[in-house]
This record gives structure tokens, sequence and C-alpha cells, in this order.
């Protein structure tokens, strides 16, 4: 009871900035979660913010998380991911001096707000790039959980890909979780022995296993998502669909500082470059051909004139 | 269609039942002494973490060595308070489970890159068999796995062997039955039930082994996703003998494998539909095969 006087003291008398994340899964996953924390840490360097991290589950702990983080006056909370939306809705009104943001969704309100990504966008041109390398016109995506965003990605993908050769066919996968690394490896083999030789992966931590598939058969490429993922298998992977998430995080967290901040679908495409086509440079170049168009197509998004896709919610 | 389908379908089943094999005949050991281990997800997370890290100092022999050590090292504590403290076995169970999470999580996130995501530990690939990989068909499935799956071959027979036809198995039999009774013949029943909580630690750690190991080639948080619990379900479905226990793992390996393939092949059907498949499969085995309940008369308490 001591040790929390001074703390307490503290929260009182310096109402400083102050931004906690919550994110569905562990930040070592070099994905998704590890990418929001690197933005919470952005956030903590470049505007001198306090900021607390905490992995969530469960609906009810996003509820109780988002809940104890208003209670404390924080400044901002951002929710990571789609599954967060309801939990903003129903807490958001109860805390009206902190913005709750999610990354994903739909939903704003008074002091809640949306990041949106237009992760379709680059989806679309690693299609174009998986599709050109495809020697077996087999590609395969396999996700996490069919959360909506995912879906719009892979159907961004597979679109891509049949603008290319309408042949191609696309099988996709979930693997029912974010974690199960051995499923992911199985169901990456399952994919690659119907003779898929491009795999588009969106499963995290459980991705891993899509990676080491990848690795131990040579002649089948993997594309990486949400970090730049090109690293983890130089040799097998033809790039990344990035999203900059620690740099929408600043943007936004700026904005929240600056009190300048309006609660809407806060909207990063690929103008802003906050989300982008990473070739891999290990990789061998793509044809040439190939290359201008992705070059055009990444071009004609930027400008609001890319092919029409059904936008991530 | 037997290369595309058949063949892949088999090695997957072969694969994916492995890990589930280890955990479950440990499980079944420790049950056939009337202990529900229900903290063998946690023996296998620690063998995931314990493997890993051994592997990184001193090659995959030693990773395999670290993480039955990381198993056992979690038994040992469940079997510490069920055994010695004679706590309720379901609690401490479950409270295992939930320490060797959090745990793993937490050492996990101290050096993060040394194991996980990029880490190039040694994994234990397949080795085909010289001549019996060479059989049609079968060679190239039951002969061209990694080596832990080849250790389970002979461990199998081996531990069916003791437990019927030993000293030490009837001793084991005798005190899940009825711990009174078989103090009452001079068997130690207390150190029966705890060398049984061990063994079963040492092979959840050896599932977690074989995931990181010979499997997936890294360690991430979670990566167990609940085989602790297949493994019990497998015990039942198995009806608490050695032989049993293989085939029910088998016929979960083969109920994922089918679930992996059945989602190549771009049925306009909701996902989730296949991925519950393995567990809708157990219940209507359990419910079908009929037959006298089988379990230890003392399990549980």
């Amino acid at each position: 009871m001591v040790a929390c006087g001074p703390r307490d003291a503290d929260v009182q008398a310096d109402q400083g900035f102050r931004v906690a994340l919550l994110t569905p899964g562990p930040i070592s996953d070099q994905s998704w979660n590890a990418a929001a924390y690197e933005g919470l840490m952005r956030i903590r360097d470049s505007l001198g913010a306090t900021v607390r991290h905490v992995q969530t589950r469960t609906p009810a702990e996003f509820e109780e998380n988002f809940r104890q983080y208003g209670a404390d006056r924080f400044s901002l909370v951002i929710g990571h991911g789609f599954e967060f939306q309801d939990a903003a809705q129903r807490v958001g009104p109860e805390y009206p001096q902190t913005v709750y943001a999610t990354t994903g969704g739909t939903g704003t309100g008074a002091n809640i707000a949306a990041i949106s990504f237009a992760f379709e966008e680059p989806s679309y041109l690693a299609g174009v790039a998986a599709a050109s390398v495809s020697r077996s016109k087999v590609l395969a995506a396999i996700g996490g959980t069919e959360l909506p965003p995912v879906r719009t990605s892979f159907d961004a993908f597979t679109a891509g890909a049949k603008s290319v050769d309408p042949s191609i066919t696309v099988l996709t996968a979930f693997i029912g979780n974010w974690d199960d690394a051995g499923a992911g490896k199985e169901q990456a083999l399952a994919m690659i022995a119907r003779r898929a030789d491009v795999i588009f992966q969106n499963a995290d931590a459980a991705g891993q296993g899509i990676f080491q598939a990848v690795r131990e058969t040579p002649g089948v490429w993997i594309v990486g998502s949400n970090a730049d993922q090109n690293a983890l298998a130089p040799q097998s992977t033809l790039g990344s669909v990035v999203i900059d998430i620690p740099h929408a995080f600043l943007l936004l967290a700026r904005e929240v500082r600056d009190s300048s901040f309006t609660p809407r679908v806060v909207r990063f495409g690929t103008a802003s470059d906050v989300v982008r086509w990473t070739p891999n440079p290990a990789a061998p170049a793509l044809r040439r051909d190939v290359q201008s168009r992705i070059d055009s197509l990444r071009r004609a998004f930027a400008d609001g004139r890319g092919p029409a896709l059904a936008p991530a919610p | 269609m037997l290369e595309l389908l058949l063949i892949p379908f088999l090695e997957a089943t072969i694969r994916t039942a492995t890990p589930l094999a280890f955990a479950a005949l440990g499980e079944l050991v420790s049950e056939r002494a009337g202990v529900i281990n229900l903290g063998m997800e946690g023996s296998i997370i620690a063998g995931c973490l314990g493997g890993a890290a051994a592997a990184v100092l001193g090659g995959s022999a030693v990773g395999y060595l670290g993480a039955a050590l990381a198993g056992l090292l979690l038994a040992s504590l469940f079997a510490l308070f069920v055994v010695r403290l004679g706590s309720d076995q379901i609690i401490t169970g479950t409270a295992i489970t939930v320490l060797g999470l959090g745990l793993t999580g937490t050492l996990f996130h101290l050096a993060p890159t040394m194991v996980g995501v990029g880490a190039t530990l040694p994994t234990t690939g397949p080795v085909p068999l010289p001549l019996l990989s060479s059989i049609p068909l079968f060679g190239r499935v039951l002969f061209t796995q990694p080596l832990p799956t080849y250790v389970l071959y002979v461990l199998v027979p081996i531990v069916a062997w003791w437990m019927r036809g030993t000293h030490a198995g009837l001793a084991l039999r005798a005190v899940g039955e009825s711990p009174v009774a078989a103090a009452a013949a001079g068997v130690p029943a207390a150190r029966v039930r705890a060398l049984a909580i061990g063994f079963s630690g040492i092979m959840g750690g050896l599932c977690g082994g074989t995931l990181v190991l010979a499997q997936v080639g890294s360690f991430n948080e979670n990566m167990s996703a609940g085989r602790g619990f297949i493994a019990i379900a497998i015990v039942v479905l198995g009806r608490w003998t050695p032989y049993g226990t293989a085939g029910a793992a088998l016929v979960f390996g083969g109920a994922f494998a089918l679930q992996y393939l059945v989602q190549t092949l771009g049925l306009a059907l909701p996902y989730q539909l296949f991925l519950a498949m393995p567990y809708v499969l157990t219940l209507v085995l359990l419910a079908t095969l009929h037959g006298r309940a089988i379990a230890p008369a003392h399990l549980g308490r």
C-alpha cells in the first residue's frame, strides 16, 4: 500500500502524454504484434510518452483493459486489431477524456477512431508478382483466422494473380488460431503437396511453421505479411506485404498529443506509403515487364485510380 | 491421385501423430497410476522452450535431452503437490499448465532472437531408413520420418510389454486400481505415482522437443496449442492401453491431416467446419465404440 502512494501522486501531478497498447498476441511474432510494439516504442521515443503494453486474449480482457486505462486517464489506448472494435464501442463513451483507437475496423465515436490500412492494395501487387514466378499456376494463401481484413487481403492477392493469368488457382486455408506453428507447417506442406509454389502467409506466430515448410522445400516461394519478413527466409521469400504500423501509430499519436485529433476512420493507403509491397532484395529480380506493371499499378493505387478492390473493413 | 493426395495425407498423419503419441503415452502411464496429469500441456510447452534453448547450446541431441528435462521439471512440481502434499489433481494440473505457458512466455521474452523467429536451430529432418524406406507406399510413409517417430515405433511395444509383463508394470496398474490394496501388498504407492508422473513429464517434454526440433525449427509462445489436452482425449479413446493409445494418436493425426488436406480442395464451405473435424470425430468414436468402461478405478483421486 505504501508503495502505491508515490505512484498515485505522480499520476495526479503529471497528466503527461500516456499511451497504452493492447495486442491480441505475443509481441515476439515478428509480424502484426511485433510491429505494434515497435510503434509504441516509437511513440515513447519520439513524443516522450509514458507507455504501457498488455497482451490480451479474450473479448472480456479487451474490455477490462480498455476500462482500466480509461480510469487511469490515459491519453490514447490502442486495441491492435479488428477484434477490438466492439470493446472500444462499449467502453469509449464511459471515458471521454481518453482516445480509443482500433487497428482495423470501421467503428468511430466521439473519442473513438479506427485505423484502417489499404492492405489489399499491396496484396494485389503481391498477387501479380506471385503469378509471374509460379510454374505450377497454383498459389496458396494461409491465414490464422478469417478476420475480415485477412479475407480482403487474400481476395486482392487472388485478383492480382488472376489479372496476370486467369487460369491461376489460389487455394486458401486458415489454421484456426495464430499460435500453432506446427499446424501452420502442416497446412503449408498440404498446399505444397497440391502443387502450390507460392504461399502468401498471414498467420503471425503460426506463420513460423509456414516459413519452415518453405525453407525445407526448394522451389517454393513465400510472401510475408504485416512486417518486412524478407530476412526470415532470404532464399525463399519473394517479398512482403508491409504495413508500416509504427509510422501509422506515430501519426495518430501525434494528432492526439497536439489535440488536433478528430474521430474518424484514419485510412492509410499506398499514397501514404504506410502500406507497401516490399520485394526481397535477395530474390531474383522479376521479369522487366512484370516489374513495370507492378510499378504502374502502385502509382495508380497512390492516385486512387487502381483496380477496384473491396476495401479492408 | 496417389502422389497428390494419399501419400501426402498419410505422411502428414504420421508427422502430426508423432508429438501427440509421445504426450499420450506419458499421460497413459500417469493415468494407469491413477493420476490425471492435466499439467501435460505445461510439460509440452516447457519441452518446446527447453528443447530450443538446449539445442542452441549443444545441438539437436542435447536439445531433446533439454526438452525431456524441462518437461520432467514441471511434472516434478506437479508430483510434489499431488503425491507429497495430496493436492487436488485437477486444480494442480491446471495450475501447472498455466504456469508452464506463462513461464515459457516470460523466459522467452528475455532472449527472443535466440530461439524464436528467425533463429536457426539445429533441426532433425526426415531420415529414410535403409531398405525399409524403399517398400512401396508404406516405406515412404512410415520409414522416411524424423528420428522421434522411430523412437516411438520402439517405445510403444516396450511400454506395452512393461505394463503387462513386468512386476513394475503390475505395481503401476495396481496403484491405479487401488493404492490402499497395492500398499497392503507391499507396493510403494506414492513412489510409483511420482515415477509415473515423472515419466509423463519426460514424454510431454519430448512432445515439445519434437515440435520444435523435428517440425517447426523455432519456438513461439503457446505453440503447444492444446496438444496436452488432446493427449488426454487420446488416452480415453485408446482405452488406457499402449497400443490403443498409439492407434488413437494415429486417428487424431489422421483427422488433423485430413483437415489440412480438405482445406486445400477449395470447397465452398466454412473452414471452421473442417477445423472441428478432429473433435467431432472424437465425440463420435467415444459415443459409438462400445465396451465396458475401463478407466483405472482410482483415476483422479
